[in-house]
């Protein structure tokens, strides 16, 4: 007997007698059921709902600072409104406009598009998909889930701190984070913001341990590794590249904490400020940024990866067809894995890093677009004599292709040193990690949302709505960022409250990309209240609306803690059957589906 | 008060009157025998028609723009000598990937759009085949090479030092730019932040800044405050005024190190007195290479010049550097854009604080004659330190302690 199957055993005897409690003498209360539940199910869409609240914070956050780069000066009451004193008279204060820019960044990158992405999916389908009764540590995942609550509650205090929140880029380079006396957003709001990221560390090493142990351990019978679907193929290495990069933030965020609290002097050195010449001597700034990127690289992974996921189920069920080349796309989210962590460097090729080692990451980077070429062509070989079924889902998972390949491109051209010099923290950047990773992240978010929503809440949400949704912020989307490589090939650079006069009269496009922005922003509203009208009031789901292969839609439409009522259903194929040539008027054969007596004699065996 | 209620209140109705809304429509259609979770025909047709009006909005949108914005206009062309050689790589790359951009977004709309669903056909099921996931391996791997290399060439040449450059240095902080010339010597004299005062902001050492610095320090440790002297201060007030002396003493401590060298003979700081320090308008000789250096007082900022394609942080607590040749004065530029007004600029192009969108400063570039009688009239930084101390009557007092 295999270690896994062994492990299955252990785990159906266990959950089997757990569950026979249920029945019987358990009543499940409020508390155990909706706030410290420990039930997989409950702690997706607790991820999902609390991501969903800090995404709409950052977009706010986004369309403020929006709104002065498109109109810079225009007094406008609603700012005001908003803001308070951070918007006097109704225009942005330059303070407020950084801090807008770097908490926008955070938390779409931490808490929505990390937490809110891999934590509502991996919980919601690693049990599910490879037929599990729950995570290998219910407990642990429920601390994951408050740990991040605790994150994102200390990062929305932050905002509304006297002296502003941390307001140095959400990259937080020191000195400028280090001192107080450089900028008002790094005396108590960069304390809290590191607290914050702490806190959201800790979540994320939980939840990547529990989502490891989970896809070794608990796989049910037949579930080789290779019989696994894409996405959680994509959320095991999703949690690797989290386990192995997060350590190393958290390790330059401590450093920070001593620099700015206990007079150290890892990244400080030879400063003079407020008219004082500091004592710290020795340390080095750039050291805190070789650090950052070393986590900060893996990330933009840890939030593609996901959605690349999704996407590649999502593709495959509404297309009807296999997954083009699985192994290549195990392969190459592999690939991509690996070199993600030897390509930070081309975040510092301006730094004053040495040019060799400059030369090292132009190559190490461009080897990416290897693998990423790979997928972006399995992806539309996938949709290649298919038989393609718009649901909101499939268009939202096209759309990341779309994306990926646009935002992906110009990857090419940042990752060569000698492109990048002028290029730097220009617009052009800007664009680039925004379609490629922002955008096509949310957008695998939209579309595993829209996907597996029958399967998290028993009901379908409303199609016609979903179209409006996408369309309009598809083309906001390309709207906004598209625009902006074109600014940042004429020199413009990031982070600028204004003066955009100075480059050849961009104004008027800011005004354009600005009001893409409003749009799409506000189109958001038309989601969330799809998603939360769908979760009381939409149409009951059926079992297998989509009819896809995966176990998932093996499970009762009323969740159950326990997932299956009776045995765990045995897997005996690849979850990519669909429009098998075998005669049957049904294009699909369910994971769980046995042998037929044709198949075994052909052996066609995944 | 009344409008954010009303305004409440408006958002509350709407959301109500839309749940209601969607209620009735979605009852409708059950009634229909229309299932949620199924496409319809209409709804598929429609879809797919949409994606392909995006393919032609996309593409259109793409040239567009790039017509518009990606020329000489809007792109001037590099104004330095390596400069060129990163645009036509540049060029290179731009010509790749649009051409990669097109065929992969034609392809994805175009299958989205001609296999939409039919219920009278099935899918191929078609798992893979090694032959072409070769292809779109090796291809890219080919093109990614032949990029690579270019690339690692043009670097090459972008960090190679140039032959008797003239030295310059960029000193940032927070939210201005100082620029020193070398001088005669084309050697920067040296340099550090314990000497920074209002007078003396980029730390310039010399005998005479030495002296100065040590009497403005000795004037400032003296406390003054009556209430510390007296126990009354508050604690918060106490430990920063703890700071303050700490540090000055270890600036006096530190700058005792400079002058036993110079008393010692160890040390003339010789190079520091023909630097020449401009802060409104730089000027740089054409067709002769240029060194900058870069420090920076406080935080990390970054020098760009992107007309010269040039751009380098500028890192508290070490230098970096930067070759380039401007090739294209600032009267020739005027003439090619077409634009009386125009001028070089350098920015500041990282995060620095709240004003960092204003921290920059024009730079000209004349030709080499102009550029040297320029210089020849510029004071050097020995002469305006022996005018300030002469003004404060220093001079005799440090003549007579020596």
């Amino acid at each position: 007997m295999s270690q896994v199957q062994s492990n299955q055993v252990a785990q159906e005897s266990i959950h089997g007698h757990e569950h026979a409690h249920d029945h019987h003498d358990h009543k499940e209360t409020f508390i155990t059921k909706y706030i410290f539940s420990q039930d997989h199910k409950m702690i997706a869409k607790q991820f999902l709902i609390t991501g969903m609240f800090m995404g709409l914070v950052g977009m706010l956050l986004s369309l403020f600072f929006r709104l002065q780069l498109g109109w810079p000066g225009q007094e406008m009451p609603i700012l005001e409104t908003f803001l308070g004193k951070w918007a006097p008279d109704g225009v942005l204060d330059p303070n407020f406009y950084l801090a807008a820019v770097t908490i926008h960044g955070t938390i779409l990158i931490f808490m929505v598009l990390t937490a809110g992405l891999s934590g509502t999916f991996s919980n919601l389908l690693i049990p599910l998909q490879l037929g599990a009764r729950d995570m290998a540590s219910p407990f642990l995942n429920m601390l994951s889930y408050w740990f991040f609550f605790a994150s994102s509650a200390v990062m929305m205090v932050s905002l509304f701190v006297e002296t502003g929140p941390a307001s140095a880029g959400w990259t937080v380079y020191p000195p400028l984070s280090a001192l107080p006396e450089a900028s008002s957003g790094s005396g108590l709001g960069m304390t809290l913001w590191l607290v914050s990221i702490i806190l959201f560390i800790v979540s994320v090493l939980i939840g990547g341990l529990n989502y490891i142990t989970t896809v070794l351990n608990l796989r049910t019978k037949g579930m080789s590794m290779t019989r696994m679907p894409l996405t959680i193929w994509a959320f095991l290495i999703t949690a690797i590249l989290g386990l192995l990069s997060f350590p190393v933030l958290l390790a330059a965020g401590l450093l920070l904490l001593f620099d700015r609290s206990m007079g150290t002097s890892f990244y400080l050195s030879d400063i003079y400020i407020s008219g004082q010449a500091m004592e710290q001597t020795g340390g080095s700034p750039v050291l805190y940024q070789h650090l950052f990127w070393f986590l900060g690289h893996p990330e933009v992974y840890i939030i593609l990866l996901p959605s690349l996921g999704i996407t590649s189920e999502v593709l495959a069920v509404n297309s009807r067809k296999p997954i083009f080349g699985y192994r290549a796309m195990i392969g190459s989210m592999l690939g991509i894995a690996f070199l993600s962590f030897i390509v930070w460097g081309h975040h510092m090729f301006v730094t004053g890093m040495d040019p060799l080692l400059g030369s090292v990451f132009t190559f190490t980077t461009l080897l990416i677009a290897i693998p990423s070429a790979i997928k972006a062509f399995n992806y539309i070989t996938t949709l290649w004599k298919g038989n393609i079924v718009f649901t909101p889902g499939m268009l939202f998972a096209i759309g990341v292709v779309s994306l990926f390949i646009s935002g992906g491109l110009t990857g090419i051209i940042l990752a060569d040193s000698a492109l990048d010099v002028n290029l730097h923290h220009t617009y052009f950047v800007v664009a680039h990690f925004h379609l490629v990773m922002g955008v096509a992240s949310m957008f695998g978010t939209f579309a595993g949302v829209y996907h597996w929503f029958p399967k998290m809440f028993g009901r379908m949400m409303n199609k016609k709505l979903g179209y409006i949704h996408f369309w309009v912020t598809i083309i906001s989307a390309y709207g906004v960022f598209f625009p902006m490589h074109y600014m940042g090939l004429a020199g413009v650079p990031r982070r600028y409250y204004q003066n955009f006069e100075f480059f050849d009269g961009f104004a008027d496009l800011n005004v354009v990309i600005s009001i893409f922005a409003i749009i799409g922003g506000l189109v958001q509203f038309l989601f969330v209240f799809n998603f939360f009208y769908s979760a009381f009031r939409g149409p009951k789901a059926p079992k297998n609306p989509w009819k896809a292969t995966t176990l998932e839609w093996t499970t009762p439409v009323k969740g159950i803690h326990g997932n299956w009522p009776g045995d765990i259903p045995a897997v005996h194929r690849w979850p990519y059957d669909y429009s098998v040539p075998n005669g049957e008027e049904r294009d699909f054969i369910p994971q769980d589906e046995a042998l037929s007596e044709q198949e075994k004699e052909a052996k066609v065996t995944h | 008060m009344l409008m954010n209620i009303a305004l409440i209140a408006l958002i509350v109705l709407t959301v109500l009157t839309a749940a209601r809304l969607l209620n009735v429509i979605q009852a409708a259609a059950t009634l229909r025998g229309q299932k949620a979770h199924e496409v319809s025909e209409s709804d598929n047709q429609l879809n797919a028609f949409i994606w392909l009006l995006y393919l032609v909005g996309l593409l259109g949108m793409f040239v567009y723009l790039t017509v518009k914005y990606y020329n000489d206009q809007f792109v001037p062309q590099a104004a330095s000598a390596h400069g060129e050689e990163v645009d036509s790589l540049l060029n290179l790359n731009f010509i790749v990937i649009s051409i990669a951009f097109v065929i992969t977004q034609v392809l994805l709309i175009w299958f989205s759009w001609k296999y939409r669903y039919n219920k009278a056909r099935r899918a191929t099921h078609y798992a893979h085949n090694n032959n072409l996931e070769l292809i779109w391996t090796l291809v890219p791997a080919v093109v990614m090479a032949v990029l690579v290399l270019k690339g690692l060439i043009v670097w090459s040449h972008i960090t190679d030092d140039d032959e008797g450059a003239i030295n310059l240095e960029l000193y940032a902080r927070q939210f201005d730019w100082t620029a020193r010339y070398s001088g005669a010597d084309n050697a920067l004299g040296k340099a550090n932040y314990t000497m920074i005062n209002n007078d003396n902001i980029l730390g310039l050492l010399s005998a005479e800044t030495i002296m100065e610095q040590m009497t403005l320090l000795r004037r400032d440790s003296t406390v003054t405050d009556s209430s510390i002297v007296n126990g009354f201060m508050p604690e918060e007030k106490l430990s920063k005024e703890k700071t303050r002396l700490r540090r000055i003493i270890h600036q006096i401590r530190t700058i005792a190190g400079f002058r036993y060298e110079y008393e010692t003979g160890a040390e003339t700081f010789a190079s520091t007195y023909d630097d020449v320090i401009v802060r409104d308008t730089i000027y740089l000789p054409v067709n002769r290479p240029i060194k900058l250096t870069m420090r920076s007082q406080d935080v990390i900022h970054s020098a760009y010049m992107p007309h010269f394609r040039v751009h380098m942080y500028c890192v508290p607590g070490t230098e970096t550097y930067f070759n380039f040749t401007p090739i294209i004065t600032s009267e020739e530029m005027k003439e090619k854009l077409n634009d009386p007004d125009f001028e070089y600029r350098l920015y500041c192009n990282n995060i620095c604080g709240a004003t960092h969108f204003n921290m920059m400063l024009p730079i000209r570039v004349i030709d080499g004659e102009a550029y040297d009688t320029w210089a020849a009239g510029k004071k050097t930084f020995g002469q305006e330190t022996t005018e300030r101390l002469a003004a404060k009557g220093w001079i005799t007092r440090f003549a007579n302690n020596n």
